[in-house]
């Protein structure tokens, strides 16, 4: 039944939208920023209120004509000010309107989205509230019909029974004090609109609040052309030993007024209250969509080779933005086609969106537009990152081997120098792809720290049977050419904490933990450190010379080596277990501290949500899986190995 | 010459919004009361008789209470409801039994009516009883001449002799 409407409602969004577009083109098209141009008309609202304010006067003799004097004796300043106060109060009616529908429409309102969605119908309420509020002040004799009619409609609530009524009914009831108390409610409401419009977005990744300038520019100049064109003006002084007749309405925000009047105050609440339930609910009401496991799908985003939650009904541009990816988009609508990207493996529900962005011949290629579609399965995306931390472009390097020196016995140091004296700029944690014969790409961190940026360390890990481990192990020798891409992913020690680090690095995760160790150091970061590694053997702790210098020569660094499954001739007397475990065993309180995980994604998996119930922030966990998740498939597990896996 | 018509074209599609705020923030008009008619409210807030009268209590009585709590009268909470009528032209057109406010039924009763009547010359009769029995104990009958756009408050002030006709 949902889906009868959803249909037809989506195709006229999508026709309407690329109508718009014609004029507007794809990046500037109004319909595309709903919710941010309700902000900015909201602004706007406030910064005229600001005005009128000033020159509003809080009495029963003197609010009428204080308004009337706004209105007719500065015309170009308080005149245009007093309608684009309400013009553009009516315009937030009709853009949150459709803000919600179109997310109704489009599916976007259940599961996850409900926390948005129900502040979005707290909004409306609120919006409401403050725009009948408003009408009251000019106590002209609008104001005087939304007084009454509130007044008559609360009185119907048992807590009332009439008696309010009685403040309104004669000349003599109606003090200074009135507009004291409306004007207080009509600057505490809007303060509770904008911080329940702050919680309403907040937690929406990149939610947009404001539109593109051309077009909050261009809409600014038509309300002020409007409010030229056709002034607010007040509709008589009020008088309440007359009754109200007729009045010219606002039909934005008082039809539920005009229904008073035609039926029983009862009945209008049944009419809101039901409305309003019915709004609340629709996130829980049948059908529901599932479609897959509760908890949703994963998908490992190339080039960052990152694994990451999609959940239920969620795009996979909310789901990568969420986590920080830099995948570009505009739009967010299906209309820009910017968040194009490639489907690498998995079956995808594309979305509603303009075929000019996306042909059914790049659809037939595998791809997608990132802001229009959900997972139906566990899956990879290739996009192409427009930016990475700090600016620095991705590119295409040569270089040659330097040297090869075993670390252990499945751990090769490979040490590569750029050719032509070139110097790559990234960040500690980031990684590089060695580009293969035949397009295939080799993921590995940089084991040096960024100031030594004339060659690179990579630490790689024999895989049996590997591509290119084998041939690193077996076949590789100084001198040989390399060609690599980079720098790559978003995995990088962030400065802008003075949380003391947990680094927890699993087996060749210890590689980025390195590079970031040594830029610490470099840097003089005087942040208390503890690096955590864990293997399986002690044959397995390939650097523990190195770790144990840097605690030598570092008073804010610890090193904890962790063995899982320590043999008898390891005459092991450290840590043993789990290494997520024998970080909790130290830190029971995570609260205040930063984690730095690198490692397999079991690892990972295993120790973040024990972390969490800790009291690790989610803002504060930095990971980069290196391995492929059991979820995605198994038949490239070569493709991601940050720190040197395969 | 393309960027200009697609410039043209933005500003055209600004204008059904802009004249759709303009026109639907004051238009069409809405009627509350017609033009032909005026406003007649009935309002009034007012504590009736106690259900039951006051009961002198008995020396035993007395002597069992506290000192402090020794009131000569024994005087039940309760009060009456109010029993409204309002007749309009021969025709009663209001009639309620208002309870007292309060979980104990001692506040005072609230009433409230808003009708709409035609514009001109009406014979209105208001009727009350606050206690518990008998007849109407406040009547006030008046034909009033109501102007087109009058409004006419029916109050009560039991200080005042009961219903007050007026603005």
């Amino acid at each position: 039944m949902t889906h009868l409407i959803h249909a037809p409602g989506q195709w006229l969004f999508l026709r309407v939208e690329a109508f718009f577009n014609l004029a507007f083109g794809e990046r500037l098209n109004p319909l595309y920023y709903l919710g941010a141009i309700s902000y900015s008309l909201m602004w706007l609202v406030v910064g005229s209120g600001l005005y009128l304010y000033i020159f509003f006067k809080t009495s029963v003799t003197d609010a009428y004509a204080s308004v009337e004097y706004l209105t007719h004796g500065q015309p170009y300043v308080g005149g245009v000010l007093r309608s684009i106060h309400r013009y553009a109060s009516d315009g937030v009616v009709i853009t949150m309107f459709l803000h919600l529908a179109r997310h109704w429409t489009f599916d976007r309102y259940r599961g996850f989205h409900w926390f948005s969605w129900l502040t979005g119908v707290a909004l409306l309420w609120l919006v409401y509230a403050a725009g009948i509020n408003g009408y009251m002040l000019p106590w002209d004799r609008m104001a005087q019909f939304v007084t009454i009619a509130t007044a008559e409609w609360f009185d119907w609530l048992p807590v009332f029974k009439g008696t309010l009524i009685r403040n309104f009914i004669f000349p003599a009831a109606v003090n200074d004090r009135l507009f004291s108390l409306l004007s207080f409610i009509h600057i505490g409401v809007p303060l509770a609109v904008l911080g329940v419009l702050w919680v309403h977005t907040h937690r929406v990744p990149h939610a947009r609040t404001t539109p593109p300038w051309p077009i909050a520019g261009t809409l600014t100049v038509a309300l002020v052309v409007l409010s030229l064109a056709k002034p607010a003006l007040s509709q008589g002084e009020a008088d309440l030993a007359k009754a109200i007749t007729t009045l010219e309405f606002d039909w934005f925000f008082l039809p539920v007024y005009a229904a008073l009047y035609r039926a029983s105050p009862g009945e209008v609440w049944a009419l809101v209250a039901g409305a309003t339930a019915l709004f609340a609910l629709l996130p829980w009401l049948p059908p529901r969509r599932r479609e897959g496991p509760r908890e949703g799908f994963h998908m490992l985003v190339r080039p960052d080779n990152r694994i990451i939650g999609v959940r239920e009904g969620e795009t996979i541009l909310d789901a990568g933005l969420r986590a920080a990816v830099a995948f570009p988009y505009d739009c967010c609508s299906g209309g820009c086609g910017t968040c194009k990207a490639k489907l690498a493996y998995g079956k995808v529900d594309f979305g509603a969106y303009q075929r000019t962005a996306l042909s059914d011949a790049e659809r037939a290629a595998g791809k997608l537009l990132l802001c229009s579609a959900t997972p139906l399965s566990d899956i990879e995306i290739e996009y192409e990152p427009e930016k990475l931390p700090g600016q620095i472009p991705v590119r295409t390097w040569s270089a040659a081997v330097e040297s090869l020196t075993p670390l252990a016995h499945d751990v090769m140091r490979v040490i590569l120098r750029l050719e032509g004296g070139e110097r790559i700029h990234f960040y500690a944690g980031q990684y590089l792809n060695i580009l293969l014969e035949g397009g295939e790409k080799r993921s590995f961190s940089f084991a040096t720290a960024p100031q030594q940026s004339d060659r690179i360390e990579l630490q790689i890990r024999l895989i049996p049977g590997g591509r290119y481990t084998t041939h690193v192990f077996e076949k590789m020798k100084a001198g040989d050419a390399v060609r690599f891409e980079g720098p790559l992913g978003s995995f990088f020690l962030r400065e802008d904490s003075e949380k003391p680090i947990l680094f927890v690095a699993g087996s060749t995760g210890f590689a980025p933990v390195k590079s970031m160790l040594e830029y610490a150091f470099a840097r003089g970061l005087k942040r208390k450190m503890v690096l955590y590694w864990g293997v399986r053997t002690l044959r397995d702790l390939y650097a523990p010379d190195l770790a144990r210098q840097w605690e030598r020569e570092h008073e804010n660094f610890k090193f904890v080596p962790v063995l899982s499954e320590p043999a008898p001739e390891d005459e092991w007397r450290g840590r043993t277990g789990l290494v997520h475990e024998a970080i909790l065993a130290d830190f029971p309180d995570l609260s205040g501290y930063q984690v730095y995980a690198c490692g397999s994604v079991g690892m990972v998996e295993a120790a973040y949500p024990a972390f969490q119930t800790h009291g690790l922030s989610q803002d504060d966990c930095f990971s980069d899986a290196f391995r492929l998740a059991p979820k995605i498939r198994t038949d490239a597990l070569e493709l991601a190995k940050l720190g040197g896996t395969t | 010459m393309k960027k200009a018509l697609q410039i043209l074209f933005q500003l055209v599609l600004y204008v059904p919004l802009m004249a759709l705020i303009g026109y639907f923030s004051t238009a069409p008009r809405f009627t509350i009361v017609p033009e032909k008619s005026a406003l007649v409210r009935l309002s009034f807030v007012h504590a009736a008789e106690r259900l039951r009268e006051c009961r002198e209590r008995t020396p035993e009585e007395l002597a069992k209470l506290a000192p402090n709590m020794r009131a000569a009268l024994d005087c039940p909470r309760e009060r009456a409801p109010l029993r409204v009528e309002l007749e309009f032209d021969g025709e009663v057109v209001y009639r309620r039994e208002v309870a007292p406010a309060g979980l104990r039924r001692d506040g005072a009763a609230a009433v409230y009516h808003r009708m709409t009547v035609p514009a001109g010359s009406h014979r209105i009769v208001a009727r009350l009883r606050d206690r518990a029995s008998g007849e109407f104990n406040y009547v006030r009958e008046a034909t009033l001449d109501l102007a087109p756009g009058a409004s006419l408050v029916i109050d009560f002030a039991a200080a005042r002799g009961g219903f007050v006709f007026g603005a």
